[in-house]
């Protein structure tokens, strides 16, 4: 990455240290107090969204699916022949969006990309709350959630076990697997900031950081343990990321169903996952620095235009396996595939299959081939918005739209949704909400990791050139 | 129908995978659409109503329905056979490796599709995965005012909201004359019963019997030509198999 | 019967296995007193998880379907068919199966408006008492039934009025017109019998028999017997009508005639069969002119010659005239030239012909229901204030006699109206007095068979359940009241109950020769009539029409007359699930409709290019407007009607009749003129209306999907 900033001689330090974090450090101490005073500083605004918010959450979660839980699922738009509708969407999507993290974060951290640092904390978080959404949309969805634990393999008297053979238990198993590890993940990096934490509080604070921290010191046996179990996770979770999303898609790729039935689902849906993922990281990075006190020292320009190209190359990969997928169905030749593809872009919907394409394709590509554009916080993260109001369109023409077409026409039927809009409002207030304690209880930018590069960068003067330098720490 | 001894079909062999196995055959030429079979299922396998708005958005409760379509423009306008489609009672079928509680499972004995009411959660995985769309869910409980309840059949599930169910071939009547013949130590006639479509059809057009007994009506008329499997390119293996008439 | 007559003494009596478990079974006395009883309790011949089977008839139509009806501690729970019933053979239709949940409806009348029975019985004897026996009238549903004996011999022991039978379902059939015609030409007053099971080539001119004409159970049969492949070469059906049936659905060929035409295009047929077959033209076709025909009904040549080469090299050929091609200004003609076909055909009395209904075993002869035309003289007499009292039983005519006829304002003509309804309906509602009878299969009763069947039959009812409220047999009710008057009503009734009453008619079955059961004395005979669901002879009752003046007659071929000055002919026709008393079961309400799968709601069927021009879609809610009245409903693009044509099923439009029936839909009724044909049927398919656009829109519920089978919303062409 730090490469192709070689040509740039003239800039001089200046110039290099107000672009690149790893090359600006700042004295420790003042970083860990920055750091916590983003945590403490808290204004009326705040509390004014987070009261709105939690409002919405109370009275969509709570209430609303009250009401879908006491008069059943008649109350939502699910019908013949669309027995899935928009709580599936949610579900992929939010699983979706869970997968950034982990990609940004482990995947990075394996190929040691050094502009991960500062954000690897906040992409983690999505993936454990991005994992919650989806969890409770799944059990939204479920016509009797309250017998849900039927799903898991517990032992019991009748010897009743799961059905290993449907994508359904394969799913539970994954994404259970996933949220396990990933909360682990984010747990483990998050140890010495905990630490730092507590030894910077006082009050309940000192007392839940210290629980938490679980009595990190720093020494050098800690830290070595510590990057052990982080480098194991790193490798051992990247598959776990790669396996949820293709197993999302066997739900669909297994069934058969005109539409569905696609051997090219598994990558289709993890690129699809990254595409949402990434935008949502770029909207959630430009939220953090726009809001939360220093936090324009920790994420800069570079940051956007470094995910900005991610972004691009994810949209490239998308447009590629869409056009595959694409390719296959129609080269098939079933007709009832060719009804249903004529649906998607003809049918009642069809605008939303254009929106998709222009969403997911167009607007990044137009956009994001700028290192300017990329770089301006605000432009990227609409450009990220946009992504995954695309890719939500993409799941709901795979739901909900592929279903209303099957082999028996005289039951093709259009979904209307009902209850599940404030339903899926609710899932992404509540998204929004843990993320705003989050960034009250926990440090948001993994201090020690900054620290770490910071310690690792350096600037070199070979003749008149002035060159980036890493040494490598571990 | 024709008669068993109208017809001269070569007695076959019987595989050990045939037994017990029921099945039927639906003659649609001479299918009159009249709904008689709609409603006596509903009336014996306790189907719930579900109001003019539900119906209309595709949630009515029907176990049974009649197709049907049309060809040509008017004058030349043609009404085609009426398709009275219900489960298949696959073979093979699509919708039970998808359920994740095992709520629908083959059974071995009768070789149909079994719908456990109690153990299904409401995936609805099962009905998005039935190419022949089947399957009908309990969107809510729906009202059933007294004294209609005093019909129900109690050889059958009342069920409740977030619970899949379908045609289970009248199992509660194969039960009860297997129950009957056990005890008269002897195995089930054929045409000692019969589903309750097959019975209420005026037209006789619905015949249902073992199809593990090459002499029943059933796997007689079954073996004529000319009958046809709905998505058999599936390979969903149905057990009921149509005539098209002509 | 004696009351100590018990079930047990009864299953020792008939040598019925006590083991045995689903008896068919003549309980006698036993059932009149089930309740209801919770498992503590049970009555002494239930056995525990054990059914038992009980025969009745079924009541839903006039038809006279034997039914078998499964009953499980003292509740009936499924209706089947009574497989020994001669008409239906163990079938039932739509309605049939519907029947229990006319019994546990929630909109029953619960209780006589009085409050108590013996108030009741004081009220109808006064009623019988004070007034003059010719201001007494009783008008009763269509159903030829043990009722209608008791209240013709009642009349005709006193006095008072005949009793008047109707029903919508018999003004749609145009009933009158058929036996009318069947009087013309075959001189007897007698309601035809169409073999269609054993025919080769049938053509029906708008006779709905797969849906609710004559009987549709037992014309279903005929139908598949006629499609039967595997026995001999399959049948060939050809339909005639301007809006494509269930029936012309599943017909070989469906010809869209213009309305008003199909005498002319019969007595074409018949011309140019005659022709084919050679020998010497007879007077009915003469007088035809087959291109004028053709050019009037807008049938091709082409497509007549092929009917009539069909018809005339057929060994079984058969027509059919029926539904609204009789409804109409000239609908005896119609019935005439298309009897006349069957003449040529010389099919009568033949397998594959027409013969005459079997007359009922208790039946001197044929007696229909009233035609439209003497229910309007009803009318006007009940305005005329010639009654003092009206009974109404079995029929509610509020609902199902066109609204111009007016019955509703007619009741006030009526000095007191006392209604026998089981349900709220209509009739009810304007009655000053409303005594619940039972539902059907509370009930005891026997029923004429009047068509569908060779063997005379006389179907029997008894109750399957006890009665779930304070209702009463009406003959009980007549019974006790008319003891009660005294005098000459008592000893036209000198009866005990109902049962007593029934029993004097069996009895006189006893004596009749070539009976499905035989009985040595009354008491087993009765218990035999209970348990095989009625009484009918083994050999076939069904007589030869005399064929010598059929064809010796010169028939006129001319075109209906229409009323009103609408653009569109009008077609209403009996929906097949509700007909004129289904609508208040919410199963049958739920039931798609055969043809356009429409549930709960009415709808317009109007040609998809028709509506194009006028910019019309579907679920657009259009005014319909008739010389005589105007509704409002959604429009169906139906592909299959004549452009210039628009139709409506009769069966909603309720208001009254219970929370599922109420408010729903409308009533084509409510569109029909005053217009009879010559044999007094009303011409109800000779309408012109007027079609208005509304602006509104009203979403059809619809079991198809308008994607799959209309490609509506599927984009362009693909």
């Amino acid at each position: 990455m730090m490469a192709d900033h070689n040509n740039h001689a003239e800039h001089g330090e200046a110039h290099f240290r107000e672009k690149h974090l790893m090359l600006d450090p700042l004295p420790r101490g003042q970083m860990n107090e920055m750091v916590m005073e983003s945590m403490y500083h808290t204004t009326w605004k705040f509390w004014v969204v987070f009261g709105l918010l939690a409002a919405i959450t109370a009275y969509a979660l709570f209430y609303s699916w009250g009401v879908m839980i006491a008069e059943g699922l008649g109350v939502a738009g699910v019908n013949r022949p669309s027995y899935w509708g928009i709580f599936l969407v949610n579900t992929v999507f939010w699983i979706g969006i869970s997968h950034a993290g982990t990609f940004i974060s482990a995947i990075l951290r394996v190929f040691k990309a050094e502009f991960r640092r500062p954000f690897t904390r906040a992409a983690e978080l999505m993936t454990t709350f991005g994992l919650v959404q989806a969890g409770f949309s799944i059990f939204m969805h479920m016509g009797r959630v309250w017998l849900s634990y039927w799903l898991m393999p517990y032992p019991n008297q009748r010897m009743l076990w799961p059905n290993f053979h449907s994508p359904l238990s394969w799913d539970l198993l994954a994404i259970t697997t996933y949220l396990l590890s990933s909360t682990m993940y984010l747990f483990l990096p998050l140890i010495p900031d905990l630490a730092m934490a507590r030894d910077r509080s006082t009050g309940w604070r000192k007392t839940f950081y210290k629980t938490l921290a679980l009595g990190f010191r720093g020494t050098e046996g800690e830290w070595a343990h510590l990057r052990n179990a982080m480098n194991i996770f790193a490798f051992a979770i990247i598959p776990v990321m790669f396996s949820v999303h293709t197993i999302v898609s066997w739900d669909f790729a297994v069934a058969t169903r005109p539409g569905w039935s696609s051997t090219i689902f598994g990558p289709y849906f993890v690129i699809g996952a990254l595409h949402s993922g990434m935008g949502a990281v770029v909207a959630v990075l430009a939220i953090i620095r726009g809001t939360m006190k220093h936090m324009k020292y920790f994420i800069r320009a570079e940051h956007f235009d470094a995910i900005g190209k991610l972004m691009l190359i994810i949209s490239m990969g998308w447009a590629y396996f869409f056009f595959n997928d694409y390719m296959i169905q129609w080269y098939g030749g079933d007709k009832w595939t060719d009804h249903l593809l004529h649906f998607h872009e003809y049918g009642p919907l069809g605008w939303m299959w254009f929106a998709m394409l222009i969403c997911n394709v167009a607007v990044p590509w137009l956009i994001l081939w700028n290192a300017r554009w990329r770089a301006n916080p605000l432009l990227i993260s609409i450009v990220g918005i946009i992504i995954n109001v695309g890719m939500w369109f993409e799941r709901y023409i795979i739901v909900p739209i592929s279903l209303s077409i099957n082999r028996m026409p005289f039951t093709w039927r259009m979904y209307e949704p009902g209850i599940e809009i404030p339903l899926g409002i609710g899932t992404v207030t509540f998204f929004i909400l843990l993320y705003m304690a989050a960034s009250k209880l926990i440090p948001l930018i993994p201090v020690w990791e900054v620290q770490e590069g910071q310690m690792a960068h350096e600037l070199k003067k070979f003749g008149r050139e002035t060159v980036v330098t890493v040494s490598e720490l571990e | 129908m024709a008669t068993l001894n109208e017809l001269n079909i070569a007695e076959v062999k019987l595989s050990a995978e045939e037994s017990g196995k029921w099945g039927m055959v639906i003659d649609q030429d001479i299918c009159t659409g009249c709904q008689a079979c709609v409603a006596a299922c509903a009336m014996e396998n306790n189907l719930s109503f579900v109001g003019e708005v539900d119906a209309g958005y595709g949630r009515s409760m029907h176990w049974i329905r009649i197709e049907r379509f049309w060809e040509g423009e008017y004058p030349e306008v043609r009404m085609t056979n009426n398709q009275p489609m219900m489960c298949q009672q696959c073979g093979s079928a699509p919708c039970e490796p998808v359920c994740p509680a095992f709520a629908t499972v083959h059974s071995m004995a009768e070789k149909i599709n079994l719908q456990v009411y109690n153990r299904c959660v409401g995936t609805r995985y099962c009905a998005n995965n039935c190419p022949y769309q089947v399957r009908s869910f309990n969107w809510r409980d729906y009202e059933r005012p007294e004294p209609l309840p005093n019909q129900l059949n109690p050889d059958v599930t009342v069920r409740r909201r977030g619970i899949m169910e379908k045609c289970t071939f009248c199992i509660q009547r194969i039960h009860r004359a297997q129950d009957q013949a056990k005890a008269e130590g002897r195995e089930v006639h054929d045409g000692e019963f019969t589903t309750a479509c097959a019975q209420s059809c005026p037209a006789n057009a619905i015949t249902f019997g073992r199809m593990d007994d090459p002499q029943s009506l059933v796997s007689q008329l079954a073996k004529r030509r000319g009958g046809m499997h709905h998505l058999e390119e599936l390979g969903t293996l149905p057990n009921v198999t149509y005539f098209n008439g002509g | 019967m004696s009351e100590q007559f018990s079930r047990r003494d009864f299953l020792k009596l008939a040598g019925v296995g006590a083991a045995t478990t689903a008896v068919l079974t003549g309980c006698g006395p036993a059932s009149r007193y089930v309740k209801r009883e919770p498992y503590m309790e049970m009555p002494e011949y239930t056995y525990n998880g054990q059914s038992t089977y009980y025969a009745t008839t079924c009541r839903e139509c006039a038809a006279g379907c034997g039914l078998v009806v499964r009953t499980y501690q003292g509740r009936a729970i499924k209706t089947e068919g009574n497989a020994s019933h001669p008409l239906n053979l163990g079938k039932t239709c739509a309605r049939g199966q519907a029947t229990l949940q006319g019994l546990y409806n929630p909109d029953r009348v619960q209780e006589p408006s009085t409050g108590d029975w013996d108030a009741a019985i004081q009220v109808v004897a006064d009623a019988l008492k004070n007034n003059q026996p010719g201001e007494i009238a009783f008008l009763m549903g269509m159903a030829p039934d043990h009722l209608f004996d008791l209240v013709s011999d009642l009349a005709g022991a006193t006095g008072m009025n005949a009793p008047v039978r109707f029903g919508a379902l018999g003004m749609f059939e145009a009933r009158a017109t058929l036996s009318k015609a069947a009087e013309n030409l075959f001189g007897e007053a007698a309601l035809p019998y169409f073999d269609v099971g054993g025919a080769q080539v049938v053509l029906s001119f708008g006779a709905n028999f797969l849906e609710t004409w004559l009987s549709p159970v037992s014309y279903t049969r005929g139908f598949a017997g006629l499609r039967e492949a595997q026995t001999k070469q399959r049948g060939t059906l050809v339909q005639f009508e301007a809006r494509m049936s269930a029936t012309a659905g599943k017909a070989d060929e469906w010809v869209p005639l213009r309305p008003g035409t199909e005498s002319l295009v019969a007595l074409a047929i018949g011309r140019l069969a005659a022709e084919m077959r050679g020998g010497v033209m007879p007077r009915a076709f003469s007088g035809v002119d087959v291109l004028d025909a053709a050019s009037k009904s807008g049938v091709k040549v082409e497509t007549l010659q092929h009917i009539a080469e069909m018809f005339a090299n057929s060994a079984g050929a058969l027509a059919i005239p029926g539904g609204a091609a009789l409804g109409q200004s000239n609908g005896l003609e119609v019935a005439e030239a298309v009897l006349a076909l069957n003449a040529l055909a010389d099919n009568f009395g033949k397998p594959g012909g027409v013969y005459l209904s079997a007359l009922a075993p208790n039946q001197a002869e044929y007696h229909r229901p009233a035609s439209a035309k003497e229910m309007q003289e009803f009318v006007q007499r009940m305005t005329r204030g010639d009654f003092k009292v009206l009974f109404i039983h079995g029929v509610n005519p509020v609902f199902e006699l066109p609204k111009s006829i007016d019955f509703k304002s007619a009741l006030s003509g009526v000095g007191q109206v006392i209604s026998f309804a089981t349900f709220p309906d209509e009739t009810a509602a304007e009655a000053d007095h409303v005594f619940p009878d039972h539902h059907g299969l509370e009930s005891w009763g026997y029923q004429r068979v009047v068509t569908g069947t060779a063997q005379p039959v006389l179907s029997g009812a008894q109750p399957v359940v006890s009665p779930f409220y304070n209702t009463r047999a009406t003959a009980d009710v007549l019974i006790a009241a008319a003891q009660l008057a005294g005098g000459r009503f008592a000893q036209a009734l000198p009866f005990k109950d109902e049962v007593e009453f029934l029993q004097s008619k069996v009895a006189l079955l006893m004596g009749e020769a070539d009976g499905s059961f035989v009985a040595p004395e009354i008491l087993t005979f009765m218990a035999y009539f209970q348990q095989h669901g009625g009484w009918w002879k083994n050999s076939d009752g069904r007589g030869a029409p005399d064929t010598a003046s059929a064809l010796n007659r010169n028939i006129n071929g001319s075109m209906a007359e229409f009323a009103g000055d609408g653009e569109f002919f009008f077609v209403p026709f009996v929906s097949t699930t509700l007909a004129e008393a289904g609508a208040n079961k919410p199963w049958l309400q739920e039931l798609p409709d055969p043809t356009t799968t429409v549930m709960w709601n009415t709808w317009l069927e109007m040609n998809p290019k028709t509506a194009h021009e006028l910019h019309i879609e579907n679920d657009d809610v259009v005014r319909v407007v008739s010389e005589a009245g105007a509704v409002e409903l959604p429009v169906y693009l139906y592909p299959a009607i004549r452009p210039d044509t628009v139709a409506m099923p009769f069966g909603q439009g309720h208001t009254a009749y219970g929370r599922y029936a109420e408010n729903r839909g409308v009533n084509p009724n409510d569109l029909l003129g005053q217009h009879f044909n010559e044999a007094g049927d009303l011409a109800f398919a000779g309408m012109k209306v007027r079609i208005e656009k509304t602006g509104r829109k009203q979403n059809l519920s619809r079991l198809e999907s308008m994607m799959g089978v209309y490609g509506e919303g599927m984009g362009e062409e693909h």
